[in-house]
């Protein structure tokens, strides 16, 4: 019994409670009145069969005492009534200020949560309940919350700490070269090693420009209809130049015509993102399986390379902002670490989904994007 | 030829007249939005290099005025600004194009050839440099007697290479003018490095003089002697 009161919604509770309440209330007010009713049918039988009438005036009719006594039943009623009626107002108060007490509870624990402190939950007395329920909906914004504070403030740090390194290579390079009177080549050197740093630079601050707007949702994407199979055969011969100088061979598959509606430079980013980091980190004379085909309402495109895979732990965070698993040969090769991380963006403003195999030796990257239903299509090329 | 440069930013604005200077323009610096509205509208110049964020009369205001009194000078906005509805702005209130900051100088430069040049079409057939020799028409490429064996992608590469002879070309450019890309990524820039190499070893190959040339940080240029 206590278990199931404690599980049961507060809707239930408070029903329980207030037919309860009001069944006492309705018990009471109905016994005062059967002991008045009672009181009058005694009186009368009394009158009928004594004969004597002492208390009422003589010259009364039957019918004048019967309605004299409905009066009388009637006033016992009528002034029965307003206390009942305070009694079953007190009870539905009380009801209410427990049934409403957790909220009050609830509203001052939310009250101390701030940015700083989104670590902290509000407290969950009762799951089960509808304020149960709505603490832990808030308790899961939260975490969604602290979760996206994370992330921003995680992000603002490493790109500070991006935006710092080649800061502080050019400084050093022009420290050093007005050290000591040096010969033009080397100052040619010196400005061409500063230049390509403030390339680097100039590369990064567009890229979370961008990012930072894909974020902010300011992003304006020129949809159109895109055929996933083109395009991918358009990013493979565009790159097959840096597999051809790592030996490599980039197997194209192209099924049938995979059609979605895509952002086509976004979309090219994407693809384009994961088929260099399948060369770059593809071992000399590999290949490169590039697929597109149609697997139920998506489009995908997979690109498996025969590299070492991703280990266990990295899997979760390649998309993530600055995430490298190899940090020293991704800066050698020029990366920012923000390839795969574009990539996710990229896809995902498509309305698709970007996601890593690594079951199989090597790394599969696998672009899902909706397919255009068929109906519309024919409408479109018709 | 006369440039008027309207720029606040003092250094940027040296930068930009020792480069025009140096492309033997005449450079006229104007430092505020009033001083440049002042000569934009009183001198007569060959074109326009103009800050969108200046202070006092904004970029805009002057561009918006030129063009009201039908003042047809071409106007190259620069703005630090990424938005597309500035640019569009921009070129819906006449101007003739645009860069975004930063700009890399040998861009900035092409721009301005572009926009001094335009009007003035000539269909060139044949570009040379050197004992280089490209046909546009039968896409023909020689050096000397030697025929180029050249991939289509490597006879874009020259071509662009050759119109611009003697100036510096950067891998934005070429991402853009060759590789049709209108957004410049890591792995484009590997391509055209990768790409520039082959086309090197096929144009400068056994013992001909050096044509094609890489110039650290910048890009790349094609011209005789060295860079």
């Amino acid at each position: 019994m206590i278990g199931w009161w404690s599980r049961a919604s507060i809707r239930v509770r408070l029903t329980a409670w207030y037919m309860a309440v009001l069944c006492l209330m309705l018990l009471a007010y109905a016994t005062a009145t059967f002991i008045a009713v009672r009181h009058e049918f005694r009186e009368q039988f009394e009158l009928e069969h004594d004969g004597a009438a002492l208390e009422y005036p003589p010259g009364q009719t039957d019918e004048e005492r019967l309605q004299a006594q409905l009066r009388e039943i009637l006033v016992v009623m009528a002034l029965g009534l307003p206390p009942i009626v305070a009694l079953a107002g007190l009870g539905g108060y009380v009801l209410a200020r427990r049934a409403l007490a957790p909220i009050d509870r609830l509203a001052s624990e939310a009250h101390r949560i701030t940015a700083d402190r989104l670590h902290e939950r509000l407290s969950v007395p009762n799951p089960n309940d509808e304020i149960g329920r709505l603490a832990g909906v808030i308790n899961e914004t939260l975490a969604r919350l602290e979760s996206s504070f994370d992330q921003l403030r995680r992000f603002t740090a490493d790109a500070s700490h991006e935006l710092r390194t080649p800061l502080s290579v050019i400084r050093g390079i022009g420290e050093i070269g007005l050290g000591q009177t040096r010969t033009p080549a080397e100052y040619k050197e010196a400005m061409g090693s500063m230049l390509e740093e403030v390339d680097r630079l100039t590369r990064l601050v567009d890229t979370l420009l961008r990012l930072s707007s894909g974020d902010a949702g300011t992003i304006r994407l020129s949809r159109e209809w895109v055929d996933l199979g083109e395009l991918t055969r358009d990013i493979v011969s565009s790159l097959g130049i840096l597999a051809e100088e790592r030996n490599q061979r980039v197997r194209l598959d192209v099924g049938e015509h995979v059609r979605v509606i895509a952002d086509r430079l976004v979309l090219r980013e994407a693809i384009t993102n994961v088929i260099d980091n399948a060369i770059k980190y593809g071992p000399v004379g590999s290949a490169i399986d590039v697929r597109v085909r149609r697997d139920g309402e998506e489009g995908v495109v997979s690109i498996a390379d025969q590299g070492g895979g991703i280990p266990a732990a990295h899997r979760d965070r390649i998309f993530d902002r600055f995430y490298r698993i190899d940090e020293a040969r991704s800066r050698a090769s020029g990366g920012t670490g923000l390839g795969l991380a574009i990539a996710k963006w990229a896809v995902e403003v498509n309305g698709g989904r970007i996601s890593v195999d690594a079951t199989q030796p090597g790394a599969v990257f696998q672009i899902r994007l909706p397919v255009v239903v068929a109906t519309t299509d024919t409408a479109r090329t018709s | 030829m006369r440039v008027l440069v309207v720029e606040d930013e003092r250094k940027l604005a040296q930068v930009l007249a020792s480069a025009l200077e140096a492309e033997r323009y005449e450079v006229v610096v104007a430092a505020t939005g009033e001083d440049g509205f002042f000569r934009a509208n009183a001198e007569l110049f060959d074109l326009v290099l103009l800050d969108l964020m200046l202070p006092g009369r904004s970029g805009l205001e002057i561009l918006q005025t030129l063009r009201q009194r039908h003042i047809e000078t071409p106007v190259l906005i620069l703005t630090a600004r990424d938005g597309v509805d500035d640019r569009v702005l921009g070129l819906d209130l006449g101007a003739d194009d645009y860069l975004i900051k930063p700009f890399a100088l040998p861009e900035l430069l092409a721009r301005i050839r572009a926009l001094l040049r335009r009007g003035r079409p000539s269909e060139v057939l044949r570009l040379k440099a050197a004992d280089l020799e490209l046909d546009l028409l039968t896409r023909r490429a020689a050096r000397g007697d030697r025929l180029l064996d050249l991939t289509g992608r490597e006879f874009e590469l020259l071509e662009y290479l050759l119109r611009h002879q003697g100036h510096l070309v950067s891998r934005e450019m070429l991402a853009r003018e060759v590789w049709k890309e209108p957004r410049r990524a890591t792995p484009l820039d590997n391509v055209i490095d990768v790409q520039m190499t082959r086309l090197r070893k096929k144009v400068d190959a056994d013992g001909s003089a050096r044509l094609i040339h890489t110039v650290r940080g910048v890009g790349f240029v094609l011209r005789e002697g060295e860079p």
